[in-house]
């Protein structure tokens, strides 16, 4: 049988039961009265050992057996966990968890898990063993002369049979199906025991042939010898039992899932991008071509509503619900606190809200820096928010919420905030910011605090501080098409939001004219358009700006940003706006008119040297000519 | 016709592996179940000839499954999955009523060997 084609499904299932492991262990350690998870780490723990042995991962399955040896004492002790079993667990469950990712690379070899073997033996010992049913004495199957008109029964298990007091269990229940058993050495309760070997002998009362009781023996299966009363043993052929219920190997199964390899996915995206891309192409030649045969406009739009199912139906495909990157989340914070003495609260919502799995997948590590920082930046050591009269123990929530076209994922402690005076001082003095600067608005303090190398910290701690962080985190999220806003307010906390687009390869963009080229700008942070002198002008910070519904929103001429190319026509006279909506801030991107709504199909862009931050990829449009794909968050 | 089959298990895994192994036997297998609740459901919905019965599951366990089963259906076909080490929990799924075993980590023979005794 081929293995390795189930070593995928392994992994994975593998990863879910160890990701339920560190939850338990994570609720176990704050309620070490509770009886329920130490069942359920058993439960997780032993489907792994199952598995891996299945697998053929010897090392994987040991290791997983000794950690459910030890959770089944503690299971059946009922006692309260230590602190250095809970330590012993957590640290079992990563060395499970490296075991089994070398286990699939095929590299289980390299595994080095003597240490972590003997801890959980050691500890095994140690706990209190409940008192178990009194191990029966190893009996000799043997029986005096039969009492009454019974007939004595011996039966041998073969020595490589497996469970053989299962199989003796078995045996016994067919045998009573023939007649009455009278009396039986080792009793019954032995089957329960490891130590049983297989042997065992009782007094049948039955009318039935002696062939036909031994045959029915057999027929359980693993039976080495019979014999009934003096007869002697009967050889019978060598059990030949044909694999297969009858039809051919045509399968029948029948399963409403099946699992697919994730870069198919990708491909199929790929696929649909081209299709979406050939699809524009064709609606403009329809455009041109309707006047001559009406009948390849209706081609067209049939085209263009089947390729847009189709690309839907990917999109969902792709879909993953955010608990999948989040659930290893809390054994984090958990670390971080320890790690720095803090007690924190870790909560998080909206775990079955759906992203990209592109996004997800990229998502991780920007989100593992914000949490690090709100652990170490964010919550105070329990003394100091005892004297600020809060809570000993802090509160982080990580919140997912979809809206719109997008979804915003907030991390939010009830810290002490981010002490803006310091930020400010150090702005000046760094000339990020003007003299004359006396406050700073979120908005400006999250560009100063995303600058690369500006560090907050007081202490520059191994775990985060170093001014990587924020700065990392928001080249990512923006990559992405996303964005971070910062909301903090001393002694009360601080909340990060990211917003990002929910799928990344197909986005639905207006496509504007600056000079001769082309522009796309993602719909998802359009807010509205109007037409440039419309409203009244002002000035803001020294830029044009314009005032709309008495909020001043500052203008981005993209002619002069971006420059136009020699013989450009000039600009028109009544040139559109385009207002960029992303959280709290606004921009107005001034162009010279605007072309049509559409999809685009995003590709990824390695920008020159010396390009202005404000391209997040390229779009091939429908006449087969490129134009670039403007970033709303470097522009606002 | 093909005999049909309740498979229970709560790793994917494993309903995968045995859902192969019978299938490429020929058998039929009309339903999947998670835990031992479901099990005892969908044994009532479909009426399989054969159950594949996982013993740890969470939520209701396979050995209690078996009962409830049995308290149904006196003559259901339960294929119990086991691991080393479980043998007082296969005796006790007997006592409620099993008909067979299998060992984890499974050989396809030694599976459809068990499915064929408990078959009659």
């Amino acid at each position: 049988m081929d293995l390795s084609q189930y070593a995928e499904l392994f992994l994975a299932e593998s990863r879910e039961h160890l990701s339920a492991c560190n939850q338990l262990l994570l609720e176990w350690e704050r309620h070490p009265a509770s009886p329920e998870p130490v069942g359920g780490i058993f439960r997780a723990v032993h489907t792994i050992k199952g598995m891996a042995a299945t697998m053929g991962y010897g090392r994987v399955a040991d290791l997983a057996h000794r950690m459910e040896n030890l959770l089944d004492h503690l299971r059946r002790g009922g006692k309260s966990p230590g602190e250095d079993t809970l330590q012993l667990l957590f640290r079992a469950t990563d060395a499970l968890e490296k075991a089994v990712g070398l286990a699939v690379a095929g590299r289980e070899r390299e595994l080095d898990v003597a240490a972590i073997l003997a801890d959980l033996d050691r500890a095994g010992a140690k706990e209190p063993t409940a008192p178990a049913a009194a191990s029966p004495p190893r009996a000799a199957a043997s029986l005096a002369a039969p009492s009454g008109s019974g007939r004595l029964v011996s039966v041998t298990i073969r020595p490589e049979a497996p469970l053989k007091g299962g199989r003796a269990m078995l045996i016994v229940r067919k045998v009573q199906s023939l007649g009455v058993i009278q009396r039986m050495q080792p009793a019954a309760a032995a089957f329960e025991s490891d130590d049983f070997d297989g042997q065992f002998v009782f007094e049948l009362d039955s009318a039935a042939d002696a062939r036909d009781i031994e045959a029915a023996i057999r027929s359980m299966g693993d039976v080495e010898r019979v014999t009934v009363g003096d007869e002697e043993e009967h050889v019978t052929p060598a059990e030949s039992v044909a694999a297969g219920g009858g039809g051919s190997g045509a399968g029948g199964g029948r399963s409403r899932h099946i699992r697919v390899d994730l870069r198919r996915l990708d491909t199929l995206m790929d696929l649909i991008g081209e299709l979406v891309t050939a699809r524009g192409r064709l609606n403009e030649l329809a455009a041109r071509w309707v006047g001559q045969d009406p009948v390849i406009d209706e081609v067209a739009i049939q085209i263009s509503r089947l390729s847009a199912d189709l690309q839907n139906e990917i999109i969902q495909a792709r879909m993953t619900p955010v608990w999948q990157v989040f659930d290893r989340f809390p054994r984090l914070v958990r670390d971080v606190a320890r790690q720095l003495g803090k007690q924190v609260a870790f909560r998080v919502e909206g775990k079955e809200i759906e992203l990209d799995r592109e996004i997800l997948d990229e998502l991780g590590d920007p989100l593992v820096h914000l949490l690090r920082n709100a652990v170490d930046h964010g919550i105070e050591p329990p003394a100091e928010r005892k004297r600020a009269k809060k809570d000993a123990e802090g509160e982080i929530v990580l919140t997912a919420v979809r809206e719109r076209s997008s979804v915003a994922i907030s991390i939010a402690d009830d810290g002490r905030g981010i002490d803006r005076s310091r930020i400010l001082a150090k702005a000046k003095r760094e000339g990020i910011v003007g003299p004359h600067v006396e406050s700073l608005s979120d908005d400006q303090l999250l560009r100063v605090l995303a600058r690369p190398g500006f560090s907050t910290a007081e202490a520059v701690t191994a775990l985060s501080g170093r001014g990587v962080g924020i700065d990392v985190a928001m080249t990512r999220i923006r990559a992405l098409g996303g964005s971070i806003e910062i909301r903090t307010e001393p002694g009360k906390g601080t909340t990060f939001v990211l917003r990002l687009p929910v799928t990344l390869a197909i986005v639905r963009a207006l496509i504007a004219a600056v000079g001769l080229e082309r522009y796309a700008l993602p719909l998802t942070y359009v807010a509205e358009t109007v037409e440039l002198g419309t409203t009244p002008m002002t000035k803001m910070e020294g830029r044009e700006a314009m005032v709309l519904r008495d909020r001043v929103v500052p203008l981005v001429d993209l002619r002069e940003l971006l420059g136009t190319n020699g013989g450009s026509p000039p600009p028109p006279p009544r040139r559109p706006v385009i207002v960029l909506e992303m959280g709290e801030r606004r921009a107005g991107i001034v162009v010279d008119g605007m072309l049509s709504q559409q999809e685009i199909v995003v590709k990824g862009f390695d920008a020159p040297r010396g390009t202005l931050p404000v391209f997040s990829g390229a779009t091939i449009m429908g006449d087969g000519v490129p134009a670039l794909i403007l970033d709303a968050a470097g522009l606002v | 016709m093909s005999h049909t089959v309740l498979v229970c298990d709560d790793a994917i895994f494993m309903r995968t592996m045995i859902t192969d192994i019978l299938a490429q036997a020929g058998f039929e297998v009309v339903g999947e179940a998670e835990t031992g609740s479901q099990a005892v459901e969908k044994y009532r919905q479909l009426k399989p000839d054969l159950v594949t019965m996982d013993i740890v599951m969470p939520d209701m366990g396979g050995i209690d499954a078996v009962r409830e089963i049995v308290k149904q259906d006196p003559d259901a076909k339960i294929l119990m999955c086991s691991a080393m080490g479980q043998q007082a929990l296969v005796v006790e799924a007997i006592q409620a009523g099993a008909k067979d075993f299998v060992v984890k980590p499974f050989q396809p023979s030694r599976v459809l060997e068990a499915v064929q005794r408990v078959l009659g």
